[in-house]
């Protein structure tokens, strides 16, 4: 493995891992901005233009920008969170130059009025679609009344209403500031030849302008408060759990990640014996959210709503033990054990390399190595993981629930 | 493309197929158990997905939690799967760990404890599994179109169906298990780094002595209703619409897929244009083929709100149809690429090659090499698509609706 990078002049940042025994190459656009980034007067710009970008520039429509990436075989598409929207492909190799031109024209978007109009309906489907989902629902109203006023409780859907009352022009305002080369990160993962790439994605993108652009970062610990919304013709209980987390960025990061794996791990955690096993809920998770300067513990738990009473007792009992007694040395080694093999069979694709690639230069503008990581994890010790848990509390959280009325 | 096969058959019959992968470190398995859901007898619809849960509370010398926590220990990636005619037992790891994961699995599959009180539990779970599909249409919406699709017991839900899953009791589970688990009738798979040799000789040592040496045709019954409305509250129509089509031994089989691939392989295809793109009909429509030896179908999914459902179905039914007047060469090279691609980069994943070699295996009693699979989407032209569609054309049509409003589905007939 090698790794290059390059900043251009305007800020852009380039950044390639070259693995020459690679059958694919990936191809990632990864742009520092989502729903935290959005005042409410523009609440979903983020991702309503994440959709838009897909309709093409003022030299191809949009049908036209299908057929295109559609002719490289790319497996391809993006996403939309609180503070990233990332462009993706992964494609045979001789296909990544024109996915790679494809994806940096497509940054300079035409936002026509027409398809805009259009994909106001798309979005408002799916919307929809995610009212259908309530274990969905549950984690979004759950962050919204965690986070308070703070931005990362911002809705990267937005709602119907702010979608129908957004226009073009506040979108191209948006794009101008947010999508400025020197909040962009390109990153290659794979088969691929550097040089060429770097040339060939200057060559697209050195006339942007760059912006000024802030973020605030400060850390925030979250809210504690509960809420319940009753919808008639649901037959379960889904139930939201979110405490204070760490960001990203946090040197203890890894011991966080640890301990949201031996707390709520989908199997063999503590959630899973004394909630799956026991078939006293269905389905129970923890997972930290490192985000840009802050974080959360997220969990989600379905239940019988007859037994959602039982399940917050099981809970409190679950974070009463951890408070008084932390972890153990086994428990750590499983997870450890689990995290590690998750990490090194997610990064033997070009695909799953190229979010961890990205992802570290946005966050940490540093580029680690799977073994990097990997010796970081095991480092962490039961004591690391039980200051974790003084410091973060987990039993002290915020609660949403929905289920029947 | 350089590629090798592994493969030995077991004295008692259980096929082992290997694909050796180079630049990896990880390593992943599967064994096929022909424990799938349209094997068992009537009556016990969904007891497969207990007996994936069961088998795993307790076997040889450990109890539930020191066989949660070993496994745990080797950090697998364990992923089972409840299939129309296999229950298949697998996990991906660090290729060091391999050998201490199959002696656990080996005590998984031969030497369950089968505990009572553990039954329950793991009965309750899947009760409830299937009372939560009320709360996820889009999941529930495509298993209820198996059920009316496929001749019975071809579309069992793998869920099951709460009367059955209440009225199984311990020692008939525990005799279905014993009658079932035959290896003999198995396929184990792997894929990535490992030694062949020494996990044949594994292999053998564990399950080598499983097996009844029988074989059974499982006999077909009807298929369901053409149309199925489940009304419920929600704030979308989710519909889910199936076309019977060729099985994957037919030598059509890649002109299907490619006219599969053209009506909804990429963006460019023709769902997503005509649904989404010009109309904004949908957020989310796809279709894609499903195939068991027995029986095939393409399926559609699609959700939309009520006073958009009737629109977007009649849209998608009209693609389908519209597909037997041709398509074009660009379409056509487009599906290709698509298709071709995907095979690569799927070749990179050992789970994912593990379980293609597996089922190939069970579908066409061999593994077909890539370089095959490529010259056969290679060879497909619009005239032998054409030729495909006029003998198949997609325009029988089985449908279910979860939503708060039905929709109307016109009868076969001409488009013009």
């Amino acid at each position: 493995m090698e790794f290059q990078q390059e900043k251009l002049e305007n800020g852009l940042q380039i950044i390639g891992e070259v693995n020459p025994a690679a059958k694919s190459a990936a191809v990632g656009f990864f742009v520092k901005t989502g729903s935290r980034d959005e005042t409410s007067a523009v609440s979903g710009v983020s991702h309503f233009l994440e959709h838009m970008l897909f309709k093409g520039t003022d030299r191809r429509t949009a049908l036209e920008v299908n057929a295109a990436f559609d002719d490289t075989g790319a497996q391809f598409n993006a996403f939309t969170s609180e503070e990233n929207t990332v462009y993706y492909a992964s494609v045979l190799p001789e296909y990544l130059d024109e996915v790679t031109l494809l994806w940096s024209d497509l940054m300079r978007p035409a936002l026509r009025d027409d398809d805009f109009d259009m994909e106001k309906n798309v979005i408002k489907e799916e919307i929809a679609m995610y009212k259908d989902m309530p274990s969905f629902d549950v984690m979004d109203r759950c962050r919204t009344l965690f986070f308070g006023e703070h931005p990362c409780g911002n809705s990267v859907l937005g709602t119907a209403q702010s979608i129908d009352d957004l226009s073009s022009a506040q979108m191209r305002e948006y794009l101008a500031r947010r999508y400025a080369p020197n909040n962009i990160v390109v990153a290659f993962a794979g088969h691929f030849d550097w040089e060429r790439m770097v040339s060939l994605t200057q060559d697209r993108c050195r006339q942007w302008d760059p912006h000024d652009l802030a973020r605030e970062t400060s850390h925030f610990g979250g809210r504690v408060d509960h809420a319940r919304l009753g919808q008639a013709g649901l037959a379960r209980e889904h139930l939201c759990l979110m405490s204070e987390g760490v960001s990203y960025q946090d040197p203890q990061h890894y011991a966080a990640m640890l301990l949201s794996s031996i707390v709520g791990d989908s199997a063999g955690s503590r959630y899973f014996w004394e909630l799956v096993d026991k078939a006293v809920a269905e389905a129970a998770s923890m997972s930290l959210d490192g985000m840009d300067g802050t974080g959360s513990m997220v969990s989600y738990v379905r239940c019988s709503p007859e037994r959602a009473t039982e399940v917050l007792d099981v809970l409190e009992s679950i974070f009463e033990t951890l408070a008084r007694a932390g972890v153990t040395e086994e428990e750590l080694r499983m997870a450890k054990n689990k995290t590690l093999s998750a990490l090194v069979i997610k990064n033997e694709l070009p695909m799953g390399r190229l979010i961890d690639l990205g992802f570290n230069w946005t966050y940490l503008q540093e580029y680690r190595q799977v073994e990097k990581d990997v010796t970081e994890i095991k480092s962490v010790t039961v004591e690391d993981v039980n200051k974790m848990i003084e410091r973060l509390k987990p039993g002290v959280f915020t609660r949403y629930q929905i289920g029947p009325d | 493309m350089s590629q090798r096969l592994d493969k030995q058959t077991l004295s008692n019959g259980l096929v082992v197929l290997g694909e050796p992968m180079e630049g990896v470190a990880s390593v992943a398995f599967g064994l096929m158990i022909p424990a799938g859901a349209a094997r068992f007898p009537e009556g016990c619809c969904g007891v497969s997905g207990i007996i994936a849960d069961w088998i795993f509370r307790g076997a040889g010398s450990r109890d539930s939690r020191q066989l949660g926590d070993a496994l745990d220990g080797l950090g697998l990636h364990r992923h089972g799967s409840t299939g129309t005619l296999y229950l298949t037992l697998g996990a991906a790891m660090e290729s060091g760990s391999l050998a201490e994961a199959l002696d656990l699995y080996t005590d998984v599959i031969c030497t369950p404890t089968l505990a009572d009180d553990q039954f329950e539990l793991a009965r309750q779970l899947a009760v409830e599994d299937v009372k939560a599909l009320d709360d996820d249409p889009r999941h529930k919406v495509m298993i209820k179109l198996r059920e009316q699709f496929y001749p019975d017991p071809l579309g069992r839900s793998t869920l099951g169906n709460i009367s059955e899953l209440e009225s199984l009791t311990p020692e008939q589970t525990r005799s279905l298990i014993h009658e079932r688990f035959d290896l003999s009738q198995g396929i184990f798979s792997v894929a990535g780094r490992y030694d062949f040799d020494l996990l044949c000789r594994q292999v053998e040592r564990s399950f080598g002595a499983s097996g009844k040496g029988r074989t059974e045709e499982t006999g077909l019954g009807s298929a369901g209703e053409r149309y199925t409305h489940i009304p419920t509250e929600g704030a979308q129509v989710h519909i889910g619409l199936v076309t019977p089509t060729i099985t994957p031994e037919d030598p059509e089989f890649y002109d299907m897929r490619v006219a599969v691939s053209i009506l909804s392989g990429g963006m460019s295809s023709r769902l997503f244009t005509e649904v989404r793109e010009k109309r904004g009909l949908c957020y989310a429509v796809n279709a894609g083929y499903h195939g068991l030896k027995q029986a095939a179908g393409i399926q559609c999914y699609a959700g939309t709100t009520p006073d958009k459902a009737q629109e977007t179905v009649d849209v998608i039914v009209e693609q389908f149809r519209l597909l037997r007047e041709g398509v074009t060469e660009d379409e056509l090279a487009r599906a290709k690429v698509g298709l071709k691609s995907v095979l690569i980069m799927q070749s990179e994943s050992s789970s994912s090659r593990a379980s293609s070699i597996g089922n190939d295996y069970y579908m066409y009693g061999r593994v077909r090499p890539l370089d095959e699979i490529k010259e056969k989407i290679d060879a497909v032209t619009t005239d032998s698509v054409a030729a495909f569609l006029a003998h198949s054309p997609f325009d029988d049509f089985t449908a279910v609706t979860v939503g708060p409003t039905p929709i109307k589905l016109s009868d076969r007939a001409p488009i013009f």
